[in-house]
């Protein structure tokens, strides 16, 4: 059975926090979201509060978005191999209105506990660039950092709460795999290599959050009926709060909007 | 270790640099001296561009790098690579001048100095590998900029003191314009001013005030904003740099005085060049820390610091100080005769 089909299967049978971001498939299909998100799903399993609501919505933006940067990739052969072109990066990426790579999150409302699976998050180095770009995984939940590049990185978040670290990977193949002991939103993760390398770590204590697809869209699934003060945070703009409440077996809709 | 059979013995009571006249010229050991000194400028400028770059951490590992001697130079791994390549070259240098002082100096005070330079450099690189295991803690990092600048200071007196002038036969003049008391203090408040520089640059501070010549749009700060550390940090460094302008100028003045041209020159470059620092610190924060002008600031900072404590070394050797004159002599102050 395909992962798609377990989470599914799993999803109907017992309601369970399940995380889906983008509209349609999508939304249940683990392959087509962030790393994270496919992770997160077993978390509800575990005699957690269970649920049947889902909250959907849409971040938005609204003005100019600032120009993509370039980016100078030329400091390592391998990765100006990769990226003959360059590398542009889109900070504030907009499409139709629609901001990509928010993390949205239960900030508040839950009283249930949800042990972190220990199936791992991947952080992948593909390019030279990190993959997915937006991590989210549960407090002690192993985080599996890869290395399928041709040249060295350091991995190296720089957390405020958790306990900060610096490993090499200078070879492909490599892979180390860490956890994090305390909730923390936003850990930026970079590579002192090559600065353009941004990623960033949210660590949470349930499975309820999403991250925007292209479209600005998102869902958070098997949230237990309730009211809930919901977060979204970007990695340049402020982060924006909504509350709302959700009955068992309901969709519910928050939509959320920057101003740029 | 003692000094080879044949090479004049150190009179006892003789201080630091001993008596001109007495003790022969090693042409050779003080050309490595000064190549000591060239290096190490080098390296201060080369661990400079590690900060300015934020490369400290590209090679998470020490002594070893990605657990290689030589790893891939790619990005942030040439500069914190080449810094620790640079530093072993400086390393090996102040290795061999040591052995070779201790092997032929007849100096006790020269031999002392030339190990304690060793323990020093070698201590500088344990620091560097501390700041690099413990993720750049602020008071290590702090800690490894400043003895820099100290190691610089005893490689250009190691220089110095083994040179033609400071062991040539000739007398000292009296101090009538008070240049080596103006010399001392201008060392000091560069090397007080390099270490506010070290914190602010360690700290983050480099930013805190965001435009220059005014404070947050004022020239005269808000009180207000001084109650956060990297601002109050920052703006003590902004004033450091006057009060360095007036040592400096006072120093330039009264060496330029006394018709010297020994003690003229290096102090009126030194006040050239802390008209160029401190156009190199507004373009450093015009710039928002571009990394020439951040690291060039690094580098000049410590050649005003290298040029005042030459001149410091040099007044002791053509200038006393007339009213303690017979006291300085009778412990062997080398310049007085």
């Amino acid at each position: 059975m395909s992962m798609r089909k377990s989470l599914a299967v799993v999803a109907f049978a017992a309601p369970l926090a399940l995380v889906a971001c983008g509209g349609g498939e999508k939304q249940e299909a683990p392959a087509a979201a962030p790393a994270s998100t496919t992770a997160a799903a077993p978390a509800a399993d575990a005699g957690a509060a269970k649920g049947s609501a889902s909250i959907a919505g849409k971040i938005s933006f609204a003005g100019t978005a600032p120009a993509a940067e370039k980016i100078k990739v030329s400091a390592d052969p391998y990765c100006q191999k990769e990226h003959k072109d360059g590398l542009e990066r889109k900070v504030v990426d907009v499409k139709d209105g629609g901001l990509k790579d928010v993390f949205v999150y239960v900030k508040s409302g839950l009283t249930g506990t949800y042990p972190a699976p220990t199936e791992a998050v991947e952080l992948d180095q593909q390019g030279c660039m990190y993959k997915p770009h937006m991590v989210v995984l549960q407090v002690g939940q192993p985080l599996k950092i890869k290395n399928n590049d041709e040249t060295l990185h350091n991995i190296h978040p720089r957390p405020a709460v958790n306990a900060e670290f610096n490993i090499g990977q200078p070879r492909k193949g490599m892979e180390s795999t860490k956890t994090f002991d305390k909730k923390e939103v936003m850990i930026p993760v970079g590579c002192d290599v090559h600065p353009w390398m941004r990623s960033y770590i949210s660590v949470l204590d349930n499975p309820f959050y999403a991250v925007t697809d292209e479209d600005g869209k998102c869902e958070i699934k098997g949230l237990p009926a309730g009211e809930y003060e919901i977060e979204a945070v970007h990695e340049k703009l402020k982060s924006q709060t909504g509350k709302i409440t959700v009955k068992d077996g309901e969709k519910a809709t928050l939509d959320l909007s920057y101003k740029g | 270790m003692t000094p080879s059979p044949g090479v004049p013995r150190e009179p006892s009571a003789v201080a630091v640099g001993g008596s001109p006249g007495v003790f022969p010229f090693a042409p050779w050991r003080h050309r490595l001296s000064v190549l000591l000194v060239a290096s190490t400028l080098a390296l201060i400028f080369v661990g400079g561009l590690v900060t300015s770059t934020g490369s400290g951490l590209s090679v998470p590992d020490w002594p070893l790098s990605y657990g290689m001697v030589m790893p891939p130079m790619v990005g942030g791994v040439f500069y914190e690579h080449g810094h620790r390549m640079v530093a072993s070259a400086v390393g090996f240098l102040t290795l061999v001048l040591a052995v070779w002082t201790a092997r032929a100096e007849a100096r006790a005070s020269i031999r002392r100095l030339a190990w304690t330079a060793l323990a020093a450099v070698i201590a500088q690189g344990v620091l560097g590998g501390l700041t690099v295991i413990f993720l750049l803690p602020t008071p290590i990092s702090v800690t490894h900029a400043c003895l820099a600048q100290a190691f610089f200071c005893m490689t250009i007196a190691l220089a110095y003191l083994t040179s033609r002038e400071w062991l040539a036969p000739s007398g000292a003049r009296d101090d009538v314009a008070g240049v080596r008391g103006a010399a001392l203090a201008a060392t000091a408040a560069v090397l007080g001013q390099l270490v506010l520089g070290a914190i602010m640059r360690h700290i983050g501070a480099g930013l805190a005030v965001p435009d220059f010549p005014r404070m947050y749009g004022r020239w005269i700060p808000p009180a207000e904003i001084l109650e956060q550390a990297p601002v109050a940090v920052h703006l003590a460094h902004r004033a450091g740099a006057l009060v360095v302008l007036a040592f400096v100028l006072r120093l330039a003045l009264r060496a330029s005085r006394g018709h010297d041209v020994r003690l003229a020159r290096p102090a009126q470059i030194a006040l050239g060049l802390v008209f160029v620092q401190i156009g190199l610190g507004a373009l450093t924060v015009l710039t928002g820390k571009a990394v020439l002008p951040t690291t060039a600031h690094v580098a000049t900072g410590a050649a005003i610091l290298g040029l005042c404590w030459f001149t410091t070394l040099r007044t002791r050797r053509h200038l006393r100080a007339p009213a303690l004159a017979p006291a300085v002599a009778a412990l062997g102050d080398p310049a007085v005769s």
